[in-house]
């Protein structure tokens, strides 16, 4: 199975740091990606780091990964409520898929209390900060070695 | 009398045969596209065919047809339970709108069972597979020439 991982992440975290630091962090997505980086080269992964505020382009990315890469991790941010085409072109993939929020969801506005990317994901964390990137990095490493197993 | 039909397809058909077959069937969408424009010249319709990811694109496509197409057919896939734009820029169009799901949707998950865009489809077909285009194709020769 591929050793690459697609890290994919979804509208307005492009302002990771700037945004509302409260909730999400002081960290920016730059830095975030570094850590991805980090954690990846210690688990012999590779990775393609991505940010869209654009629906289809997570699409896009998705299909590109059915084809080539070992497993997702994605946060969805807004998206994760409301959009059953990336919850469709996730079902197109056969490996594991660990969704992950910065914040914890659950403690916040009942709206963002649903997500329609857990029905298909492996495992989900939230509320770890943007240390669940590196989490579900480790996590996915795990699935992907058992599956060569 | 001829006429001109748009057929829009919505996000991630363009994996059709690969993405999930048990649900969608083995055919293509570019074998569903050949066998459209085979029908279109059987019974005189101009066909636009079109697939895209992109909401916007599809809302483009969308305000393109009030000028360039008689009807429309679209499978809006994923986007049909949440694409409030895309039932505004239908809400536009003036001429028959077939709404067309490849598999039953209302036999699936409740995600499934509430479509925005049936609030303003002409009719809706859902769970006929790839054939539902040509039956969607026929109804609307029917409907532009009545008998």
């Amino acid at each position: 199975m591929s050793r690459l991982v697609y890290v994919l992440n979804g509208p307005n975290l492009n302002l990771l740091g700037k945004r509302q630091p409260e909730i999400y962090g002081a960290e920016t997505l730059a830095d975030v990606e570094a850590d991805c980086r980090k954690q990846a080269a210690a688990l012999s992964l590779d990775i393609r780091f991505h940010q869209s505020n654009r629906e289809y382009e997570i699409i896009d990315w998705i299909h590109e990964a059915r084809e080539t890469a070992g497993g997702i991790v994605i946060n969805p941010a807004a998206f994760t409520h409301t959009s059953v085409a990336i919850l469709d072109a996730l079902h197109t993939c056969e490996f594991p898929i660990i969704e992950v929020h910065i914040s914890n969801v659950h403690k916040r506005e009942p709206f963002r209390h649903h997500s329609y990317v857990s029905s298909v994901a492996s495992g989900v964390i939230a509320g770890f900060g943007t240390q669940g990137y590196t989490l579900a990095l480790q996590r996915l490493a795990k699935l992907i070695d058992e599956k060569k197993a | 009398m001829s006429f001109r039909v748009m057929i829009i397809n919505g996000p991630n058909l363009n994996l059709l045969g690969e993405r999930e077959p048990e649900i969608y069937g083995a055919t293509t969408l570019a074998q569903i596209e050949a066998a459209c424009r085979s029908q279109g010249g059987e019974i005189g319709a101009e066909i636009a065919f079109h697939q895209s990811n992109y909401e916007g694109q599809i809302i483009d496509w969308i305000h393109a047809a009030r000028k360039e197409a008689d009807a429309i057919i679209i499978n809006p896939a994923g986007l049909t339970f949440t694409s409030i734009p895309i039932l505004d820029a239908l809400k536009m169009f003036k001429g028959p709108i077939i709404e067309l799901h490849i598999s039953n949707i209302h036999k699936r998950e409740e995600i499934y069972h509430r479509s925005l865009v049936s609030k303003v489809a002409t009719a809706v077909i859902a769970g006929l597979g790839p054939k539902g285009y040509g039956v969607a194709l026929g109804a609307i020769a029917g409907i532009l020439n009545p008998a």
